[in-house]
Parts: C-alpha cells; structure tokens; sequence
C-alpha cells in the first residue's frame, strides 16, 4: 500500500480535466429535471393526472422506474432521472477505475510506477479511492442540486447517497473486470454489459412484481424511495456489494502477474480476410464494433419512444403544458411527438458520426497514417475509408431508429404501414447530420489540432438549440447556425425538398473544401 | 521509368515547422542499386528527410526526386515501387500482426505470399497475436516482414532494427544483403554502427538538418587520424614539425601520435632513415568517425567529401 497517498494526488491531477464534467452532467440531470418537474406539475391535481396516465403505461415505467415514488414531486423527479444519473455516475466510476488499473498496466506506464517505492496494490488501492471521492462528491452535488431547487432535504439526502453507492458498486464491479481481463476494451464491455443488465432488469422488475429489480444496482437506488417513504435500508446492498467486489479484486490481483490477467486474449487470425485489403476495409474492420453498438442502442431508442407514441395522446390531454414543448402544439400531437424524437435521434446520430469521422485525426496523431499512406493508397482514399463509416454509419443507426419506432408504434396501433413510414422519415434527418460531420472534415483538412473540439462544440449547439431552445427564449439568429433549425420537423409538416438540398449541397461543398486541405498540408503535424 | 542511375537525389532541401527548422539545405543521393546509410545524432533530421520523399511532407525549397518522380506529386504511383519501415511502429490494438501484414502489402499493392511466410518464420514472429499484446520489437517485426514481402525496388528504412535482439538483427542483415543482391536499393537510416559497416556501401552524415558528409566508409576514414605507435634505432626527431601531426608523446627512441591519415606517407619517409625496430597503426574506428560528426562544432561540416 506504500505510495497510495502520492499515487491518489497523481490521478486527481491528471483528472483534472475530465472529473468535472462528470460531475457537471450529473448534476445538471438533476436540476434541470428537478425544474422542470416542478414547472410542469405544479398541483396535487397535476401530479394525480400523471400517477394515472403513468400508472397504466408499461412503456415509461420501464425507461424511467418504480410507480411508487410518483407519490411526491419529489418522488417524480427521482422516477424521471434517477436510472439516467446512475448510468452516468456507474460509467464515471467505470473509466476512473478502469483508465488508473489495467489502461495502466496495458500501455505500459504502471511498470515504471511499480518500479518505485510503490506496493503491489497501490495502484488498485488509489483507483478505487478516487471512484470513491468522485462517487462521494456526485452524491453531495445531487444533494445540494435538489435541496437547492426546494425538495425537501431528507429525501435530497438519501437521493444523493442512493446515487453515489451507485458509482461505489461499478467501481469495485471494474475493479474485479480490472483483473480479469488482460485489455482495457474487455474490461468496459463487460462492466457495460453489467450496466445494461441492471437496467433492463430494474425495467422488467418495476413492470412485473417488482422481483428482478432487486438484482439491479439501478434498482436498489430506485427502492430507497427518496421523498415517498425514504428508506435507507437498501442502501445495504450496494455497500456489501462493493465490499465484496473490491475485496474479491484485491485477492484476484495477487493471484495474477503484472500485466497478466485472468482470461489471457485469444489468438486471432493468421492471415486477413479478403475484407482487408484497403483503407475501407480497414475503417470498417476497425469500427465495425462500435457501429454496431450505436446502431444497436438507436433501434432499441426507436423502439422504446414508438411504444409510447400511442400514448401521448391522451398524457397530452391530461397534462396540455407538456405541449408547450411540442413543436406543433396540442394539435398533431402524435406526429409532432415522433418529430421531437427524430429531433433527438438525429443529435445522437451526428454525435456518433463526429466521433466516427475523428478517427482521421487518431490515426494521424498515433502514426498509424504513416504506414497507410506510405503504401499506395492516396489521401482521398485515406480519409474516404473513415468518412464513409461516419456517413454510412450515421444514416444506418437514423434509419434504425425509424425502423424501430416504426415497429414499435405500428405494433400498438396496428399499422404495418407505419414503419416504411418512418424509415423514410429518418432520410429527412440525415442532411443535417451529413453537414456536421462534413464541417468536421473541413477542419481536418483546414486545421486538424482543433477538429475535435470543433466537432464536439458543434453537436453541443445543434443539442442545446433542439433541445433547450424554446425554453431558453433563444433568439432566432442564435438558433440560425443549426442545420436542425433548417430541417422540415418531418412527420409533424411535409419534407420540403429545397432546404434538404441546400444542406446536402452545403455537406458536399464542405467535404470537397476538406479534401483539398488535406491534399496540400503536411500528414502527422 | 527510372532514366538515370540515382535512385533519390535530394539538393538543398529546407523544411521548417513552425520557427523550427528541421531540414536547412541538406542534400542527399542515392544510386540505385546501393545501400545507403544515413545516419545522424537524434533531431538531425533523418526522419523528416524520410517523410518528405514519402510525400507526407511537403518541402519548403530545393529539389528532390526519387525513382524518377517527384515524392510530392507522383506519391501513390512512386508508393507502389517502395516499401517504407518506421522506427517507432504502432499497429491497430484490435488487428492481428498477420492482418497487418498482408494489408500492407495488399495496399501497396499485392505481397509475395510464400516470401511472407518464409520472413515471419526467419523473424519467429507469431502472426496470430493482437497488435496491442506485441512488444516493441515485435511490431517492429511485424513492419519489417510488411516491407521486406514487397517487391518493392526502393527499401525506406528509418531505424528499422531499434527494439530487435542481436540474433533478430542478424536475421535483418540477411535480409538486406539479399536485398542488394535482388538489386534494390536501400535508405537505411541508423544508429546501429555494425549494422551500417555491415550493410552500406555509402553513407550520408547528417547533422542540425544539414548533410556534412558523404561518401564510402573508406573514404570518411581517410579523412580522419590513424594512431601510430613506433619504435626507431635512431632518436626520433622532426616529427613534431611535420603537418598533420598530432599529440605526440615522445620518449627518446618511442614516440606515440596521431597523423592525419593523408599525411601518413610523409610521415613514413621520415622513419624509415630512423631504422623501425617496431610499428603499429590503429585506423580510425567507426565509432571515432560517428562521435567526431555527431558532437564536434559546426566546423566538421566545412570537410564535406563530396
């Protein structure tokens, strides 16, 4: 354990940057929801209206939790918000853990830490202090965001320690995968295999007798019932647990050598696929997991937001200020519903595609380009692979996403129509998409060091125009910039052809404009 | 397509990075057929030489042609001809060392499938391993058996044995002497002294982005000191006025000194009158040579051989 204290300071700082935003996040979910909540049902009456339509309606019990804790506005706000802060703070303690252990041991960097006066559980021992002070200050923050816009402050108490065992469990949870899995890759997927588990088993528990949410780290929070009945007792299970788990990777990681891991990786193939043999088939190869991630959790999106479609109606009619929020108001509400979602859905979509498009800019800066554009393939080539998984990519996952919220509200309406219907509505989304990633593009060709923030900057406004401008009163030049602004609110109007062509022929301008960039600038600078 | 016999011929080339400057006039020529070494202490400017006859950089001023074509311009025609080895090699985490291999050597343009085979066996490489469980020399491996699988008739090679064992490195020498005898052409950018003694038939010195010499490894030596040691009959004298001469210590009949090594016949005619009882001549090691370039003042630049 020697070393432990300095090792703690180290990551702090190298934390620095990032920490905060994750606390940032989780405390926004909490205060934004935590207004809006009170905003919206500001009455007994309002929140009796809710309980009833909510009460019926398996689709949002099993996104959002258990009914009970709809007996408070206090309660609501936790039914709303609670699985999304706990995915949030499970994922914060995931990578703190994750990136301090075996990302560590992988690159190399924990040797010339262990090789100084440092003991053999030091590194272990500070990550999981680290998880455990970032889970500790997420659950004061919730705390203070909650009891700050008014909830009554013992029910703020257990909802901020609810959330925080959440990150202690995940941390101890990578703690254990830290050890089993010899690559940091495998480590994540396993814990997110764990996060996705105690999400739909926390859904089908709060839908069913409530049994199975029981197994769910998700749902032991959810169960303490902050503000409608406050309950601390759960809280038992995530503490033991996390006892356990980090206790059970301190005995897995004596067991093990340095740089070793319990499952060692599988052998690969000798010889490669007759896929592999240009720069596309190396961008697909090398993102084909993630695509099929993001397309995977689109549909699945597409499917939860079509099963409630039906539904909006008649929550509509008992709660007419949510309608304020829809772009056609009370009138076409349905269609005006499934345009928001595609509002969204297309967000996410362009989010994916930056991130696709940006594996340009890595492959630059690791040196990996060199090697490729040595060979014969050009520069258009070289980008063209990445590029096309980002534009190909962004347009499968939208058009998964109208597949599945096709599916799902045909299901409940009986209209097998509705799915052509909607896929064919994702096709009005995708010019915008296409122009942010075609903007980033631009900049790799133009001025590559700032491309990612670029990118990123670029989805937050198009995110903060859709989603909070009309509530933040913006004015309509600060929402000009968004190429979502220019988009036809499909299927709420009809798809005007006009401003899709423009934004289709602004994308290919700014792609063509990127190319000859990066066409006459020096590779890996 | 090659007319002339020089491979690459690079003259004044510069190439700054911001106020940085890497490249300031270096010239550089390769004969076809040859095995060049380049070599120079770190931050010289080998890498980026390398990178500009790539085509990833684009060069500020002077001339450089290679393979007939201009690197800039001609890239992926010129690319298909040349099979580049970096000294730092990162792989993609996720890919085989197998993969990797023959994606290279598809993109370049096809690989010999049975000269693949018979490297990665010389090199005791394991192609079925992930990239991200390969040691350092093993990537180095897996680049290495990507480039000498080509048929590629120019060889780009910046440090391409940093990481190897000694045993792995004799296998590299092998490979590059058959090479030569294929009638390649090699750019072997290297700090490994051995190897370049071994393998090069020229070498180009490099230093702060400049060349200060060129020529073969006899030719270098013959600009440097030979270190005598001798005995004579008669008492040593005159010696010390002779040009060339340096650092004498003179003990009655035995003197120990070194001569510049154009001024050793002189010296010569003067002891043999003395009547030589004993003589030894320690030519000048390569390392002498290297360290002399590599540390010395601007100065060594004014010597260039060429």
């Amino acid at each position: 354990m020697t070393g432990t204290w300095g090792l703690l300071r180290f990551m702090l700082r190298r934390e620095r940057i990032g920490l905060p935003w994750w606390l940032l996040g989780a405390t926004l979910l909490v205060l934004v929801q935590s207004t809006q909540s009170q905003n919206l049902y500001d009455s007994p009456e309002a929140l009796e209206r809710l309980r009833r339509t909510v009460g019926g309606n398996t689709a949002v019990i099993a996104m959002s939790g258990p009914t009970r804790l709809l007996d408070s506005i206090g309660g609501e706000v936790v039914f709303e918000i609670f699985a999304f802060v706990a995915i949030v703070v499970a994922l914060m303690a995931m990578f703190l853990v994750g990136r301090h252990t075996r990302a560590e041991e992988e690159t190399g960097r924990a040797e010339l830490i262990r090789s100084a006066r440092v003991g053999r559980q030091a590194p272990l021992a500070a990550a999981l202090a680290l998880a455990g002070l970032a889970s500790l200050a997420v659950g004061i923050l919730v705390f203070a965001a909650a009891a700050g816009t008014g909830l009554p402050v013992g029910g703020s108490i257990l909802f901020g320690a609810a959330t925080a065992t959440v990150g202690l469990t995940f941390a101890g949870l990578t703690a254990v995968a830290s050890q089993v899995f010899e690559n940091t890759r495998a480590a994540y997927g396993s814990v997110g295999l764990v996060l996705g588990a105690a999400y739909v088993l926390r859904a089908a528990g709060d839908v069913g007798s409530g049994a199975l949410s029981w197994f769910s780290p998700i749902g032991w929070g959810q169960r303490t019932f902050p503000y409608a009945g406050d309950r601390w007792w759960p809280l038992l299970l995530p503490l033991v647990s996390s006892v356990l788990l980090v206790t059970a990777a301190v005995a897995l990681s004596r067991r093990r050598d340095f740089g070793a891991g319990l499952v060692p990786s599988r052998p690969g193939r000798a010889r490669a696929t007759r896929w592999l043999r240009d720069a596309y088939g190396l961008a697909w190869r090398l993102q084909r997991g993630n695509l099929a991630g993001w397309v995977v959790a689109l549909g699945l999106l597409g499917v939860a937001y079509g099963a409630i479609a039906d539904t909006i109606e008649q929550y509509i009619r008992d709660n007419p200020e949510i309608a304020e929020f829809l772009p056609g108001g009370a009138a076409d509400v349905v269609d005006a519903y499934l345009a928001l979602t595609f509002g969204m859905a297309a967000l996410i979509a362009a989010a994916y595609g930056v991130a696709a498009v940006l594996r340009v800019r890595g492959e630059e800066t690791s040196g990996r380009a060199e090697q490729v554009l040595a060979t014969g393939t050009s520069r258009l080539t070289w980008l063209g692979g990445q590029l096309s998984v980002a534009l190909a990519g962004s347009a499968l996952g939208l058009l998964a996403f109208g597949l599945g919220e096709g599916a799902a509200y045909g299901a409940t309406v009986s209209d097998a129509g509705q799915v052509p219907r909607l896929v064919g509505v994702a096709f009005a989304y995708l010019p915008a998409v296409w122009l942010i990633i075609a903007v980033v593009v631009l900049s790799l060709g133009w001025a590559p060091r700032p491309s990612a923030v670029l990118g990123w900057v670029a989805v937050g406004y198009c995110a903060v125009v859709t989603l909070f401008g009309d509530s933040f009163d913006l004015p309509g030049w600060a929402r000009r910039g968004s190429p979502f602004a220019h988009t036809p609110q499909v299927p709420l109007v009809d798809p005007a052809l006009t401003p899709l062509l423009v934004i289709t022929a602004l994308a290919a301008v700014a792609l063509a404009a990127g190319y000859a960039g990066l066409r006459r600038r020096d590779v890996g600078y | 397509m090659t007319t002339s016999t020089e491979a690459i011929s690079i003259s004044a080339l510069s190439k700054s990075f911001g106020s940085a400057k890497a490249l300031d006039g270096l010239d550089l020529t390769v004969a076809a057929g040859e095995v060049h070494g380049f070599l120079g202490p770190n931050g010289s400017g080998k890498t980026t030489t390398i990178r500009v006859l790539l085509g990833l950089l684009r060069p500020d001023a002077g001339q450089v042609r290679m393979l007939g074509g201009d690197p800039w311009r001609d890239a992926v025609a010129l690319h298909r001809r040349l099979a580049y080895v970096p000294g730092d090699v990162t792989l993609w985490p996720g890919i085989t060392g197998g993969e990797v291999i023959d994606l290279l050597g598809r993109m370049r343009g096809g690989l010999d499938r049975r000269r693949r085979d018979e490297l990665l066996e010389r090199f005791d490489l394991d192609p079925r391993k992930k990239a991200r469980t390969y040691s350092k020399g093993n990537r180095q491996k897996v680049a290495l058996v990507a480039g000498l699988a080509s048929d590629a008739e120019l060889l780009l090679l910046d440090e391409p044995t940093s990481g190897l064992d000694p045993l792995m490195e004799s296998v590299f020498q092998q490979c590059i002497q058959e090479a030569k005898l294929q009638g390649r052409t090699v750019l072997l950018s290297s700090h490994i002294l051995a190897e370049v003694e071994a393998l090069c038939d020229r070498v180009s010195i490099v230093r702060l982005g400049r060349t200060v010499e060129s020529g073969t490894l006899a030719e270098l030596r013959h600009l440097t000191r030979t270190s005598i040691s001798v005995e004579t009959a008669e008492p040593l004298r005159g010696l010390e006025t002779l040009p060339g001469v340096h650092d004498m210590v003179v003990e009655d009949r035995h003197a120990r000194f070194d001569v510049d090594t154009a001024q050793l016949d002189a010296v010569l005619r003067l002891l043999v009158p003395l009547g030589v009882r004993s003589l030894t001549s320690t030519p000048p090691t390569l390392e002498e040579l290297f360290l002399r370039h590599y540390g010395a003042g601007p100065a060594a630049g004014e010597q260039v051989a060429s």
